[in-house]
């Protein structure tokens, strides 16, 4: 390869957008390229100045209140949906969501077929256990980020002792734990925080009911890790590849501690 | 299962992630509540043909389509000024507009003001990729535009930022093409 190839991929292998095949070339062309690893050390700087100072806006609460009242009043509303049969001013109102709707039919048309069969395995209810923790609020029953708090409590509530560790040197903060029900079980629930996203990480004793590695659903990822009889699922809508490398640092963490 | 319980298992985990874009692409808090709430009020009428794909791509998709609406109705001189493809054509320096002359001068400039700076077409895709973490795919089916746009744009929004003195100030790489 030369650098005139590499070009575009630079940015693309930064981006973590290229194949084994291409990644390997790459690499081998950055080892002896010191131009195209200064574009690649570059964008790495960009996207960490980026990150470090351009703020992630949160939802305000004027906001949240307001999403509050439309739900609510939708409540009301009887939840007649529009008859086929609409009128002349369904017609032009509807104009103005004709494009959107297009959009999301091509969406569900492109989407539907993959997620079809993967209805009802552990990564959903993983996912579904996650966003019913952060709607109430109830993320985290014992808030603490020292690993030698959050254990013991976890410990003396379940029939096994899951192994916690705080990885806030690497960017993945401890905040606490909780306990929830997976598959059937009472499992350990680790909240972390990365950056702007939490993270929740289910831990329990190794099970035959294990997702693949690297699901998504509805959104959110779902990245699974096994390692001497204990699994880590880990769930967030932080991008698959770091949510990946998270959960396997964890299994990886006990084996050198 | 009803509407709103529908939307708020799929879409409300991820008002942060449409209110960070409205905000970015509005560059004002009003405003981008304005352009959530009116991206809640679609999401609501159609969640009920969400499967469970990827809800916040879906959601975002819709936020943006609002932005772009509501931006027609009160800005349309900036969709004009920062449409893609006129943008996309404008590769030479001389044909960016003052706003991004300014932002090259800019030695104190913070990078985020930089980034609010950027014509609208850049920007999208770069908060898409740089807060979201969204694909390059995913990124093209939310913009509605090729793959292969995608990575020109944000190869020319890097561009822009990078060509400021102050990232190099701050990056500490000397070597180079300024």
């Amino acid at each position: 390869m030369n650098c005139h190839e590499a070009g575009m991929l630079v940015a693309r292998y930064t981006d973590g957008e290229v194949d084994s095949l291409q990644r390997h070339s790459i690499e081998r062309h950055l080892r002896d390229c010191p131009a195209c690893t200064a574009k690649h050390q570059d964008l790495l700087a960009l996207r960490t100045q980026i990150r470090a100072e351009a703020p992630y806006y949160a939802a305000t609460p004027a906001l949240r209140e307001r999403v509050r009242a439309l739900v609510a009043n939708a409540h009301d509303v009887a939840p007649a949906r529009p008859r086929a049969d609409s009128d002349r001013w369904r017609w032009l109102t509807g104009g103005a969501f004709a494009g959107c709707a297009a959009t999301v039919l091509a969406w569900v048309l492109g989407t539907a077929v993959i997620d079809w069969r993967a209805n009802e395995d552990v990564a959903v209810e993983a996912v579904t256990t996650h966003v019913r923790a952060t709607l109430n609020d109830h993320l985290i029953e014992v808030a603490s980020s020292d690993q030698h708090t959050v254990k013991p409590w976890l410990s003396a509530r379940l029939d096994y002792s899951p192994p916690v560790h705080d990885l806030a040197n690497e960017g993945f903060a401890l905040r606490g734990g909780r306990l929830d029900t997976l598959d059937k079980h009472r499992v350990a629930t680790l909240v972390y925080r990365y950056r702007q996203h939490t993270i929740d990480v289910f831990v329990r004793p190794e099970s035959a009911r294990a997702p693949s590695a690297l699901r998504t659903v509805r959104g959110f990822n779902v990245a699974h890790a096994t390692s001497q009889g204990m699994d880590w699922l880990a769930v967030s809508d932080v991008s698959p590849d770091v949510l990946t490398a998270f959960v396997e640092r964890l299994a990886g963490a006990d084996t050198t501690p | 299962m009803p509407e709103q319980t529908r939307f708020e298992e799929l879409v409300l985990p991820h008002l942060d992630a449409g209110y960070n874009l409205a905000r970015w692409l509005t560059r004002n808090v009003a405003d981008a509540e304005d352009v959530v709430q009116d991206a809640c009020v679609r999401a609501l009428k159609y969640v009920g043909s969400l499967r469970d794909g990827d809800a916040r791509a879906w959601f975002l998709t819709i936020v943006r389509r609002a932005f772009y609406d509501w931006c027609g109705r009160n800005r349309p001189a900036e969709i004009a000024r920062d449409d893609g493809t006129a943008i996309d054509m404008a590769i030479d320096e001389a044909a960016i507009g003052p706003e991004q002359a300014a932002l090259k001068s800019s030695e104190s400039r913070l990078l985020a003001d930089m980034v609010a700076e950027l014509p609208l077409a850049y920007r999208e895709v770069l908060i898409l990729r740089e807060f979201e973490e969204l694909s390059y795919k995913e990124i093209a089916r939310i913009a509605d535009i090729p793959v292969g746009t995608v990575m020109s744009r944000l190869a020319r929004a890097r561009g822009l930022l990078q060509r400021s003195p102050l990232l190099h100030a701050i990056g500490g790489r000397s070597g180079g093409e300024r």
